[in-house]
Protein backbone atom coordinates (compact mmCIF):
# COMPACT_ATOMS: atom_id res chain seq x y z
CA UNK A 1 0.00 0.00 0.00
CA UNK A 2 1.43 3.35 -0.79
CA UNK A 3 0.88 6.99 -1.29
CA UNK A 4 2.51 8.92 -4.20
CA UNK A 5 2.64 12.41 -4.11
CA UNK A 6 -0.63 13.32 -2.36
CA UNK A 7 -1.74 16.22 -1.35
CA UNK A 8 -5.47 16.71 0.09
CA UNK A 9 -7.29 19.56 1.83
CA UNK A 10 -9.91 22.16 1.26
CA UNK A 11 -10.59 23.96 -1.49
CA UNK A 12 -9.40 27.54 -0.24
CA UNK A 13 -7.60 26.55 2.84
CA UNK A 14 -4.02 25.66 3.64
CA UNK A 15 -3.11 21.77 2.63
CA UNK A 16 -3.92 19.15 5.03
CA UNK A 17 -1.55 17.16 3.31
CA UNK A 18 1.58 18.08 1.11
CA UNK A 19 3.05 15.92 -1.59
CA UNK A 20 3.13 12.81 0.75
CA UNK A 21 4.46 9.78 -1.04
CA UNK A 22 5.50 6.69 1.37
CA UNK A 23 4.86 3.10 1.32
CA UNK A 24 3.55 1.20 4.44
CA UNK A 25 5.51 -1.69 4.78
CA UNK A 26 3.50 -4.90 4.50
CA UNK A 27 3.20 -7.44 7.49
CA UNK A 28 4.93 -5.29 9.67
CA UNK A 29 3.09 -2.33 12.23
CA UNK A 30 3.17 1.10 11.56
CA UNK A 31 3.10 3.83 13.79
CA UNK A 32 1.83 7.40 12.31
CA UNK A 33 3.01 10.47 14.88
CA UNK A 34 2.70 14.04 15.13
CA UNK A 35 1.18 16.52 16.87
CA UNK A 36 -2.30 17.16 16.90
CA UNK A 37 -3.98 18.06 13.71
CA UNK A 38 -0.69 17.35 11.19
CA UNK A 39 -3.03 15.13 9.63
CA UNK A 40 -2.33 11.62 10.98
CA UNK A 41 -6.07 10.51 11.07
CA UNK A 42 -6.30 12.44 7.29
CA UNK A 43 -3.58 10.23 6.03
CA UNK A 44 -5.73 6.83 7.66
CA UNK A 45 -8.65 7.83 5.40
CA UNK A 46 -6.26 8.72 2.52
CA UNK A 47 -5.30 5.29 2.65
CA UNK A 48 -8.63 3.69 3.10
CA UNK A 49 -10.25 5.74 0.31
CA UNK A 50 -12.86 7.38 2.47
CA UNK A 51 -11.46 10.81 1.14
CA UNK A 52 -9.73 10.88 -2.20
CA UNK A 53 -6.67 13.02 -2.66
CA UNK A 54 -6.70 16.42 -4.39
CA UNK A 55 -3.94 15.03 -6.11
CA UNK A 56 -1.44 12.17 -6.57
CA UNK A 57 -2.77 8.53 -5.85
CA UNK A 58 -3.30 6.10 -3.07
CA UNK A 59 -2.60 2.39 -4.34
CA UNK A 60 -3.11 -1.09 -2.49
CA UNK A 61 -1.58 -4.21 -3.99
CA UNK A 62 -0.66 -2.16 -7.10
CA UNK A 63 -3.90 -0.70 -8.05
CA UNK A 64 -5.81 2.91 -7.08
CA UNK A 65 -7.52 2.36 -4.22
CA UNK A 66 -10.60 4.38 -6.04
CA UNK A 67 -10.90 0.89 -8.46
CA UNK A 68 -11.75 -0.92 -5.71
CA UNK A 69 -15.69 -1.22 -4.79
CA UNK A 70 -16.41 -0.12 -1.26
CA UNK A 71 -17.34 -3.86 -0.29
CA UNK A 72 -13.57 -4.81 -2.00
CA UNK A 73 -12.34 -2.53 0.46
CA UNK A 74 -14.00 -3.89 3.27
CA UNK A 75 -12.78 -6.65 2.85
CA UNK A 76 -9.24 -5.77 2.79
CA UNK A 77 -9.17 -2.98 5.17
CA UNK A 78 -10.45 -2.68 8.52
CA UNK A 79 -10.87 0.44 10.87
CA UNK A 80 -10.96 0.57 14.69
CA UNK A 81 -11.35 4.34 16.06
CA UNK A 82 -11.01 5.52 19.39
CA UNK A 83 -14.04 6.37 20.57
CA UNK A 84 -17.02 4.63 18.87
CA UNK A 85 -20.88 5.73 19.16
CA UNK A 86 -23.80 3.59 18.96
CA UNK A 87 -27.54 5.12 18.13
CA UNK A 88 -29.23 2.47 21.09
CA UNK A 89 -28.57 -0.82 22.78
CA UNK A 90 -26.31 -3.39 20.59
CA UNK A 91 -24.85 -6.68 22.32
CA UNK A 92 -21.44 -7.74 21.89
CA UNK A 93 -22.52 -10.56 19.25
CA UNK A 94 -24.35 -7.64 17.17
CA UNK A 95 -21.50 -5.40 17.10
CA UNK A 96 -18.82 -8.40 15.34
CA UNK A 97 -21.88 -9.45 13.07
CA UNK A 98 -20.94 -5.70 11.64
CA UNK A 99 -17.58 -6.75 10.70
CA UNK A 100 -18.77 -9.84 8.71
CA UNK A 101 -21.27 -7.44 6.47
CA UNK A 102 -19.31 -7.33 3.41
CA UNK A 103 -19.28 -10.54 2.78
CA UNK A 104 -23.06 -10.94 2.47
CA UNK A 105 -25.85 -9.93 1.05
CA UNK A 106 -27.55 -6.53 2.21
CA UNK A 107 -30.73 -8.88 3.86
CA UNK A 108 -28.50 -11.38 4.98
CA UNK A 109 -29.08 -12.82 8.80
CA UNK A 110 -25.55 -13.55 10.42
CA UNK A 111 -25.07 -16.60 12.75
CA UNK A 112 -23.65 -16.27 16.34
CA UNK A 113 -21.48 -18.85 15.36
CA UNK A 114 -20.04 -16.95 12.58
CA UNK A 115 -18.54 -14.38 14.73
CA UNK A 116 -18.06 -16.87 18.01
CA UNK A 117 -14.07 -16.91 16.21
CA UNK A 118 -13.36 -13.31 16.24
CA UNK A 119 -14.73 -12.88 20.03
CA UNK A 120 -12.89 -15.68 20.67
CA UNK A 121 -9.51 -14.17 19.60
CA UNK A 122 -9.89 -11.39 22.01
CA UNK A 123 -10.97 -13.75 24.67
CA UNK A 124 -14.50 -11.99 25.08
CA UNK A 125 -16.72 -15.34 23.66
CA UNK A 126 -18.26 -15.56 27.09
CA UNK A 127 -19.85 -11.90 26.75
CA UNK A 128 -21.40 -12.43 23.45
CA UNK A 129 -25.07 -11.64 24.70
CA UNK A 130 -24.64 -9.08 27.21
CA UNK A 131 -24.90 -5.36 25.85
CA UNK A 132 -21.83 -3.38 24.86
CA UNK A 133 -22.47 -0.77 27.00
CA UNK A 134 -21.93 -3.44 30.28
CA UNK A 135 -18.47 -3.79 29.11
CA UNK A 136 -15.55 -1.64 30.48
CA UNK A 137 -13.58 0.74 28.17
CA UNK A 138 -10.78 -1.79 27.20
CA UNK A 139 -13.37 -4.37 26.95
CA UNK A 140 -15.59 -2.30 24.73
CA UNK A 141 -12.35 -1.31 22.64
CA UNK A 142 -11.61 -5.49 21.93
CA UNK A 143 -15.29 -6.16 20.98
CA UNK A 144 -14.58 -3.03 18.38
CA UNK A 145 -11.37 -4.73 17.52
CA UNK A 146 -12.85 -7.93 16.98
CA UNK A 147 -15.64 -6.30 14.83
CA UNK A 148 -12.65 -5.76 12.62
CA UNK A 149 -11.36 -8.98 12.46
CA UNK A 150 -14.14 -10.08 11.19
CA UNK A 151 -13.40 -8.45 8.41
CA UNK A 152 -11.09 -10.83 7.66
CA UNK A 153 -8.60 -7.56 6.37
CA UNK A 154 -4.96 -7.80 5.44
CA UNK A 155 -4.91 -4.29 6.82
CA UNK A 156 -5.79 -3.17 10.38
CA UNK A 157 -6.33 0.63 10.96
CA UNK A 158 -6.26 1.92 14.27
CA UNK A 159 -6.94 5.46 14.99
CA UNK A 160 -5.73 6.17 18.45
CA UNK A 161 -6.86 2.82 20.13
CA UNK A 162 -5.80 3.46 23.07
CA UNK A 163 -6.67 7.17 23.84
CA UNK A 164 -9.56 5.99 27.07
CA UNK A 165 -7.90 3.34 28.49
CA UNK A 166 -5.38 3.30 31.41
CA UNK A 167 -2.20 1.76 31.35
CA UNK A 168 -3.06 -1.62 31.61
CA UNK A 169 -5.98 -1.74 28.93
CA UNK A 170 -3.13 0.21 26.50
CA UNK A 171 -0.54 -2.91 27.54
CA UNK A 172 -2.88 -5.66 26.72
CA UNK A 173 -4.51 -4.06 23.61
CA UNK A 174 -0.98 -3.55 22.34
CA UNK A 175 0.02 -6.80 23.06
CA UNK A 176 -3.04 -8.28 21.48
CA UNK A 177 -2.44 -6.00 18.90
CA UNK A 178 1.04 -7.42 18.36
CA UNK A 179 0.43 -11.06 18.36
CA UNK A 180 -2.60 -10.84 15.75
CA UNK A 181 0.27 -8.71 13.60
CA UNK A 182 2.37 -12.05 13.86
CA UNK A 183 -0.04 -14.83 14.18
CA UNK A 184 -2.37 -13.61 11.00
CA UNK A 185 -0.22 -11.54 9.05
CA UNK A 186 -2.30 -8.73 9.14
CA UNK A 187 -0.91 -5.27 8.34
CA UNK A 188 -1.08 -2.89 10.85
CA UNK A 189 -1.37 1.00 10.91
CA UNK A 190 -1.99 3.06 13.96
CA UNK A 191 -2.44 6.38 14.73
CA UNK A 192 -0.72 6.89 18.14
CA UNK A 193 -0.40 10.00 20.10
CA UNK A 194 1.70 8.41 22.51
CA UNK A 195 5.57 8.71 21.55
CA UNK A 196 6.89 5.69 23.68
CA UNK A 197 4.32 3.46 22.97
CA UNK A 198 4.79 3.99 19.27
CA UNK A 199 8.39 3.35 19.26
CA UNK A 200 8.00 0.33 21.20
CA UNK A 201 5.51 -1.32 19.65
CA UNK A 202 5.80 -0.72 15.79
CA UNK A 203 8.57 -1.69 13.42
CA UNK A 204 8.01 1.65 11.68
CA UNK A 205 7.28 5.04 12.15
CA UNK A 206 5.84 7.96 9.92
CA UNK A 207 6.84 11.39 11.78
CA UNK A 208 4.63 14.00 10.03
CA UNK A 209 4.37 17.52 10.97
CA UNK A 210 1.55 19.99 9.30
CA UNK A 211 1.25 17.62 6.24
CA UNK A 212 4.31 16.38 5.02
CA UNK A 213 6.52 13.43 6.21
CA UNK A 214 9.71 14.56 8.19
CA UNK A 215 10.88 11.22 8.40
CA UNK A 216 9.64 7.34 8.08
CA UNK A 217 11.58 4.65 9.54
CA UNK A 218 12.19 1.86 12.27
CA UNK A 219 12.32 3.10 15.98
CA UNK A 220 16.36 3.72 15.63
CA UNK A 221 15.81 6.56 12.55
CA UNK A 222 12.93 8.17 14.94
CA UNK A 223 14.63 8.87 18.07
CA UNK A 224 16.95 12.12 17.11
CA UNK A 225 16.54 14.67 19.95
CA UNK A 226 16.39 17.19 17.03
CA UNK A 227 13.95 15.62 15.01
CA UNK A 228 11.59 14.98 17.46
CA UNK A 229 11.56 18.41 18.96
CA UNK A 230 11.47 20.04 15.50
CA UNK A 231 8.41 17.80 14.81
CA UNK A 232 6.41 18.61 18.47
CA UNK A 233 7.95 21.87 18.74
CA UNK A 234 9.02 21.30 22.06
CA UNK A 235 12.44 20.81 23.48
CA UNK A 236 12.88 16.68 23.81
CA UNK A 237 14.72 14.59 25.24
CA UNK A 238 15.65 10.99 25.05
CA UNK A 239 16.63 9.12 28.26
CA UNK A 240 17.67 5.20 28.64
CA UNK A 241 15.73 3.10 30.95
CA UNK A 242 16.90 0.32 32.39
CA UNK A 243 15.14 -2.88 31.35
CA UNK A 244 12.62 -0.78 29.23
CA UNK A 245 15.41 1.12 26.85
CA UNK A 246 14.92 4.88 25.45
CA UNK A 247 11.91 7.06 26.78
CA UNK A 248 10.54 10.17 25.30
CA UNK A 249 10.43 13.13 27.36
CA UNK A 250 9.94 16.94 27.33
CA UNK A 251 11.78 18.74 28.50
CA UNK A 252 9.37 22.22 29.60
CA UNK A 253 8.49 22.61 33.54
CA UNK B 1 -35.04 -15.25 25.87
CA UNK B 2 -37.46 -16.52 28.52
CA UNK B 3 -39.03 -12.81 28.95
CA UNK B 4 -39.27 -12.71 24.82
CA UNK B 5 -40.91 -16.06 24.72
CA UNK B 6 -43.68 -15.40 26.78
CA UNK B 7 -44.20 -11.97 25.80
CA UNK B 8 -44.90 -13.25 22.12
CA UNK B 9 -47.16 -15.77 23.98
CA UNK B 10 -48.99 -13.28 26.01
CA UNK B 11 -49.41 -10.65 23.04
CA UNK B 12 -50.34 -14.25 20.56
CA UNK B 13 -53.26 -14.57 23.35
CA UNK B 14 -54.70 -11.03 23.77
CA UNK B 15 -54.95 -10.95 19.96
CA UNK B 16 -56.95 -13.92 19.96
CA UNK B 17 -59.37 -12.87 22.53
CA UNK B 18 -59.47 -9.16 21.38
CA UNK B 19 -60.41 -10.28 17.82
CA UNK B 20 -63.25 -13.07 19.50
CA UNK B 21 -64.21 -10.16 21.37
CA UNK B 22 -64.53 -7.82 18.46
CA UNK B 23 -66.62 -10.17 16.60
CA UNK B 24 -69.31 -10.36 19.64
CA UNK B 25 -69.29 -6.69 20.49
CA UNK B 26 -71.35 -4.28 19.11
CA UNK B 27 -74.75 -2.78 18.72
CA UNK B 28 -76.09 -6.19 19.59
CA UNK B 29 -74.06 -8.18 20.76
CA UNK B 30 -73.62 -11.92 19.74
CA UNK B 31 -72.76 -14.87 22.51
CA UNK B 32 -69.73 -17.27 21.43
CA UNK B 33 -72.88 -19.64 20.82
CA UNK B 34 -74.85 -17.70 18.80
CA UNK B 35 -71.70 -16.64 16.47
CA UNK B 36 -71.12 -20.80 16.50
CA UNK B 37 -74.32 -21.07 14.94
CA UNK B 38 -73.96 -18.06 12.51
CA UNK B 39 -71.03 -19.81 11.05
CA UNK B 40 -72.99 -23.03 10.72
CA UNK B 41 -75.42 -21.16 8.75
CA UNK B 42 -78.12 -21.33 10.94
CA UNK B 43 -78.20 -17.49 11.71
CA UNK B 44 -78.15 -15.65 8.25
CA UNK B 45 -78.64 -12.71 10.08
CA UNK B 46 -76.40 -12.84 12.58
CA UNK B 47 -73.33 -14.57 9.63
CA UNK B 48 -74.38 -11.46 7.62
CA UNK B 49 -73.95 -8.28 10.42
CA UNK B 50 -70.49 -10.13 11.40
CA UNK B 51 -69.27 -10.61 7.64
CA UNK B 52 -70.68 -6.85 6.47
CA UNK B 53 -69.43 -4.93 9.66
CA UNK B 54 -67.60 -6.39 12.03
CA UNK B 55 -64.80 -8.93 9.78
CA UNK B 56 -63.78 -6.36 7.16
CA UNK B 57 -63.36 -3.78 10.32
CA UNK B 58 -61.28 -6.07 12.82
CA UNK B 59 -58.98 -6.96 9.58
CA UNK B 60 -58.39 -3.52 8.58
CA UNK B 61 -57.78 -2.64 12.52
CA UNK B 62 -55.42 -5.79 12.73
CA UNK B 63 -53.37 -5.24 9.40
CA UNK B 64 -53.39 -1.55 10.18
CA UNK B 65 -52.06 -1.93 13.77
CA UNK B 66 -49.40 -3.73 12.49
CA UNK B 67 -48.23 -1.60 9.46
CA UNK B 68 -47.83 2.00 11.86
CA UNK B 69 -46.67 0.18 14.69
CA UNK B 70 -43.48 -1.46 12.06
CA UNK B 71 -43.44 2.41 10.54
CA UNK B 72 -42.82 3.84 13.95
CA UNK B 73 -40.06 1.14 14.81
CA UNK B 74 -38.26 1.87 11.26
CA UNK B 75 -38.57 5.57 11.85
CA UNK B 76 -36.93 5.38 15.42
CA UNK B 77 -33.67 3.33 13.65
CA UNK B 78 -33.65 5.41 10.65
CA UNK B 79 -33.76 8.93 12.46
CA UNK B 80 -31.84 7.45 15.29
CA UNK B 81 -34.87 8.90 17.55
CA UNK B 82 -37.33 6.74 20.15
CA UNK B 83 -39.69 9.56 19.02
CA UNK B 84 -39.45 9.38 15.96
CA UNK B 85 -43.04 8.18 14.23
CA UNK B 86 -44.85 9.30 10.67
CA UNK B 87 -47.68 10.45 12.50
CA UNK B 88 -46.32 13.30 14.46
CA UNK B 89 -43.60 14.19 11.96
CA UNK B 90 -46.17 14.96 9.72
CA UNK B 91 -45.88 12.55 7.27
CA UNK B 92 -49.69 11.53 7.08
CA UNK B 93 -51.26 14.76 7.95
CA UNK B 94 -48.97 15.57 4.33
CA UNK B 95 -50.52 12.77 2.89
CA UNK B 96 -54.26 13.93 4.22
CA UNK B 97 -53.49 17.27 2.65
CA UNK B 98 -52.60 16.01 -0.77
CA UNK B 99 -55.78 13.38 -0.73
CA UNK B 100 -58.18 16.01 0.39
CA UNK B 101 -56.33 18.70 -2.58
CA UNK B 102 -56.73 15.69 -5.24
CA UNK B 103 -60.24 14.96 -4.37
CA UNK B 104 -61.32 18.34 -5.38
CA UNK B 105 -58.59 19.15 -8.20
CA UNK B 106 -57.53 15.65 -9.83
CA UNK B 107 -59.73 13.62 -11.73
CA UNK B 108 -60.54 10.45 -10.24
CA UNK B 109 -57.84 7.39 -11.14
CA UNK B 110 -56.85 3.80 -9.65
CA UNK B 111 -55.36 3.99 -6.75
CA UNK B 112 -55.87 7.64 -6.17
CA UNK B 113 -55.83 8.07 -2.60
CA UNK B 114 -52.86 5.77 -1.80
CA UNK B 115 -50.80 7.40 -4.50
CA UNK B 116 -51.25 11.06 -3.30
CA UNK B 117 -50.62 10.02 0.33
CA UNK B 118 -47.36 8.18 -0.61
CA UNK B 119 -46.47 11.60 -2.58
CA UNK B 120 -47.61 13.70 0.40
CA UNK B 121 -45.36 11.49 2.86
CA UNK B 122 -41.99 11.72 0.87
CA UNK B 123 -42.79 15.52 0.38
CA UNK B 124 -43.31 16.00 4.08
CA UNK B 125 -40.05 13.20 4.47
CA UNK B 126 -38.10 15.76 1.90
CA UNK B 127 -38.40 18.75 4.03
CA UNK B 128 -37.56 16.66 7.20
CA UNK B 129 -34.19 15.88 5.99
CA UNK B 130 -32.13 18.28 6.98
CA UNK B 131 -28.71 17.98 7.50
CA UNK B 132 -29.22 19.48 10.97
CA UNK B 133 -32.44 18.70 11.77
CA UNK B 134 -31.27 15.13 11.57
CA UNK B 135 -28.23 15.46 14.10
CA UNK B 136 -30.49 17.09 17.04
CA UNK B 137 -33.09 15.01 18.39
CA UNK B 138 -35.68 17.34 19.66
CA UNK B 139 -35.37 19.22 16.46
CA UNK B 140 -36.80 17.00 14.60
CA UNK B 141 -39.29 16.37 16.53
CA UNK B 142 -40.18 20.11 17.02
CA UNK B 143 -39.79 20.57 13.09
CA UNK B 144 -41.67 17.47 12.23
CA UNK B 145 -44.66 18.94 15.03
CA UNK B 146 -44.43 22.34 12.80
CA UNK B 147 -44.76 20.53 9.66
CA UNK B 148 -47.48 17.93 10.90
CA UNK B 149 -50.00 21.45 12.49
CA UNK B 150 -49.20 23.18 9.02
CA UNK B 151 -50.30 20.66 6.84
CA UNK B 152 -53.39 19.88 9.37
CA UNK B 153 -54.18 23.74 9.74
CA UNK B 154 -54.05 23.84 5.47
CA UNK B 155 -56.56 21.00 4.98
CA UNK B 156 -58.63 22.70 7.24
CA UNK B 157 -58.45 25.70 5.52
CA UNK B 158 -59.27 23.66 1.73
CA UNK B 159 -62.10 22.18 3.71
CA UNK B 160 -63.71 25.81 5.38
CA UNK B 161 -67.04 26.07 3.91
CA UNK B 162 -66.55 23.37 1.33
CA UNK B 163 -68.68 20.07 1.83
CA UNK B 164 -65.74 17.96 1.48
CA UNK B 165 -66.75 14.16 2.44
CA UNK B 166 -63.16 13.18 4.70
CA UNK B 167 -64.72 11.12 6.67
CA UNK B 168 -62.00 8.62 7.25
CA UNK B 169 -61.83 5.51 10.07
CA UNK B 170 -62.74 2.10 10.25
CA UNK B 171 -66.14 2.77 10.46
CA UNK B 172 -68.48 1.43 7.72
CA UNK B 173 -65.17 0.15 6.37
CA UNK B 174 -66.07 -1.80 3.28
CA UNK B 175 -64.59 -5.22 1.93
CA UNK B 176 -62.71 -3.26 -1.42
CA UNK B 177 -60.86 -1.42 0.75
CA UNK B 178 -59.72 -3.81 3.08
CA UNK B 179 -58.40 -6.43 0.62
CA UNK B 180 -56.45 -3.13 -0.85
CA UNK B 181 -54.80 -2.97 3.01
CA UNK B 182 -54.84 -6.36 3.63
CA UNK B 183 -52.20 -6.68 0.03
CA UNK B 184 -50.50 -3.33 0.23
CA UNK B 185 -49.77 -4.56 4.06
CA UNK B 186 -48.61 -7.77 3.37
CA UNK B 187 -45.87 -6.54 1.19
CA UNK B 188 -45.19 -3.98 3.25
CA UNK B 189 -45.16 -6.33 6.53
CA UNK B 190 -42.84 -8.90 4.48
CA UNK B 191 -40.40 -5.79 3.44
CA UNK B 192 -40.13 -4.62 7.05
CA UNK B 193 -39.26 -8.04 8.24
CA UNK B 194 -36.62 -8.57 5.17
CA UNK B 195 -35.84 -5.28 5.64
CA UNK B 196 -35.33 -5.37 9.59
CA UNK B 197 -31.12 -6.57 9.32
CA UNK B 198 -30.97 -2.56 8.29
CA UNK B 199 -32.80 -0.99 11.57
CA UNK B 200 -30.09 -2.74 13.20
CA UNK B 201 -27.41 -1.74 11.11
CA UNK B 202 -28.20 1.76 11.63
CA UNK B 203 -27.52 1.72 15.26
CA UNK B 204 -23.85 2.15 13.89
CA UNK B 205 -22.46 5.89 12.98
CA UNK B 206 -22.30 6.55 9.14
CA UNK B 207 -18.54 6.70 8.47
CA UNK B 208 -18.62 3.21 10.54
CA UNK B 209 -20.67 1.44 8.53
CA UNK B 210 -19.35 2.49 5.19
CA UNK B 211 -15.73 1.16 6.46
CA UNK B 212 -17.61 -2.09 6.34
CA UNK B 213 -18.76 -1.26 2.73
CA UNK B 214 -22.51 -0.50 3.78
CA UNK B 215 -24.63 2.12 1.21
CA UNK B 216 -25.68 3.67 3.75
CA UNK B 217 -27.39 6.43 2.14
CA UNK B 218 -29.34 4.22 -0.17
CA UNK B 219 -30.25 1.90 2.82
CA UNK B 220 -31.73 4.90 5.23
CA UNK B 221 -33.69 6.20 1.93
CA UNK B 222 -34.99 2.14 1.29
CA UNK B 223 -36.33 2.40 4.75
CA UNK B 224 -37.30 5.92 4.48
CA UNK B 225 -39.67 5.09 1.41
CA UNK B 226 -40.88 1.92 3.24
CA UNK B 227 -41.99 4.09 5.98
CA UNK B 228 -44.04 6.17 3.76
CA UNK B 229 -45.28 3.41 2.04
CA UNK B 230 -46.82 1.65 5.36
CA UNK B 231 -48.18 5.07 6.57
CA UNK B 232 -49.59 6.45 3.29
CA UNK B 233 -51.68 3.00 3.06
CA UNK B 234 -53.20 2.69 6.55
CA UNK B 235 -53.91 7.00 5.86
CA UNK B 236 -55.74 6.68 2.30
CA UNK B 237 -58.11 3.75 3.80
CA UNK B 238 -58.61 5.07 7.62
CA UNK B 239 -57.06 8.60 7.99
CA UNK B 240 -54.28 9.71 10.40
CA UNK B 241 -54.11 7.18 13.74
CA UNK B 242 -51.32 8.83 16.20
CA UNK B 243 -48.77 7.48 18.55
CA UNK B 244 -49.30 3.86 17.68
CA UNK B 245 -45.95 3.89 15.95
CA UNK B 246 -44.47 5.69 19.42
CA UNK B 247 -46.77 3.86 22.05
CA UNK B 248 -45.63 0.24 20.39
CA UNK B 249 -42.00 -0.29 19.53
CA UNK B 250 -41.12 1.33 23.02
CA UNK B 251 -42.73 -1.00 25.16
CA UNK B 252 -41.64 -3.34 22.56
CA UNK B 253 -37.82 -2.37 23.66
CA UNK B 254 -38.88 -3.22 27.24
CA UNK B 255 -40.23 -6.77 26.21
CA UNK B 256 -37.91 -8.17 23.73
CA UNK B 257 -34.85 -6.10 23.53
CA UNK B 258 -33.27 -3.63 21.32
CA UNK B 259 -32.81 -6.01 18.17
CA UNK B 260 -34.78 -5.04 15.14
CA UNK B 261 -35.16 -8.23 13.98
CA UNK B 262 -37.34 -9.14 17.25
CA UNK B 263 -38.49 -5.39 18.15
CA UNK B 264 -40.19 -5.48 14.62
CA UNK B 265 -42.56 -8.79 14.07
CA UNK B 266 -43.78 -8.17 18.12
CA UNK B 267 -44.48 -4.47 16.92
CA UNK B 268 -46.31 -5.69 14.28
CA UNK B 269 -48.60 -7.90 16.55
CA UNK B 270 -48.39 -5.53 19.30
CA UNK B 271 -49.87 -2.68 16.98
CA UNK B 272 -52.20 -4.81 15.53
CA UNK B 273 -53.86 -5.98 19.26
CA UNK B 274 -53.62 -2.19 20.21
CA UNK B 275 -55.83 -0.54 17.32
CA UNK B 276 -58.07 -3.42 17.70
CA UNK B 277 -58.40 -3.27 20.95
CA UNK B 278 -58.74 0.45 20.76
CA UNK B 279 -61.60 0.81 17.68
CA UNK B 280 -63.60 -2.10 19.44
CA UNK B 281 -63.96 -0.07 22.49
CA UNK B 282 -64.55 3.23 20.84
CA UNK B 283 -67.12 1.10 18.94
CA UNK B 284 -68.73 0.15 21.91
CA UNK B 285 -68.16 3.00 24.83
CA UNK B 286 -70.45 5.41 23.71
CA UNK B 287 -73.63 3.65 21.76
CA UNK B 288 -75.31 3.81 19.55
CA UNK B 289 -72.73 6.42 18.51
CA UNK B 290 -68.78 5.45 18.36
CA UNK B 291 -65.31 7.02 19.29
CA UNK B 292 -63.03 7.06 16.57
CA UNK B 293 -59.60 4.87 16.99
CA UNK B 294 -57.61 8.00 16.28
CA UNK B 295 -59.44 10.17 18.90
CA UNK B 296 -58.90 7.46 21.58
CA UNK B 297 -55.21 6.99 20.71
CA UNK B 298 -54.52 10.96 20.99
CA UNK B 299 -55.67 10.60 24.25
CA UNK B 300 -53.44 7.81 25.33
CA UNK B 301 -50.50 8.94 23.37
CA UNK B 302 -50.57 12.17 24.31
CA UNK B 303 -49.86 11.40 28.26
CA UNK B 304 -47.20 8.09 26.82
CA UNK B 305 -45.20 10.70 25.23
CA UNK B 306 -44.81 12.99 27.73
CA UNK B 307 -43.90 9.87 30.49
CA UNK B 308 -41.60 8.66 28.00
CA UNK B 309 -39.79 11.98 27.72
CA UNK B 310 -39.79 12.94 31.52
CA UNK B 311 -38.77 10.03 32.72
CA UNK B 312 -36.07 9.78 30.27
CA UNK B 313 -37.08 6.83 28.21
CA UNK B 314 -36.08 9.21 25.76
CA UNK B 315 -32.36 8.83 24.58
CA UNK B 316 -32.69 10.30 20.97
CA UNK B 317 -29.47 10.50 18.80
CA UNK B 318 -27.60 10.39 22.32
CA UNK B 319 -24.38 8.23 21.91
CA UNK B 320 -24.05 5.39 24.39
Amino acid sequence: MELKHVNYGYPGSENLITDFTATVPKGKILAIIGQNGAGKSTLLKLLMGSVLPASGTVEIDGKPITALSRRERAAKIALVTQQHQIYDEMTVKEVVKTGRLPFHSLLATISDAEVRPFLETVNLAHAMDRPLTSLSGGQQQRVWLAAALAQEPQYLFLDEPTTYLDIRYQHDLMELIQKLNVEKQITVVMVLHDINQALKISDQLWLIKRGKLLEAGPATAILDKALLSEAFELPIKIVKIEKYGPYVIQLTA
Amino acid sequence: MAKERTAYIVICIALIITAMLALMLGTQFYSLAQLWQALTGHQPAILSTVLTFRLPRILAALIAGGMLASAGAISQSVFRNRLADPTILGVTSAGELLMLIGSLMLPAFAFQKQLLALVGGLVAFALLANRKTLRQPYQLIIVGVALNLTFMALTQLFTKGINVSTSLGFNGITWSSVYSLLITGFIGLVAVLLMAPWANDLKLPDEQLSSVGVPVTAMRLGLLVLVVYLSADVTAVAGTIPFIGIIVPNIARYFVGHDYQTILPFSMLSGAWLLLAVDTIGRIVVLPSEISAATIMAVIGGPFLIILVQRGGFHGIKAR
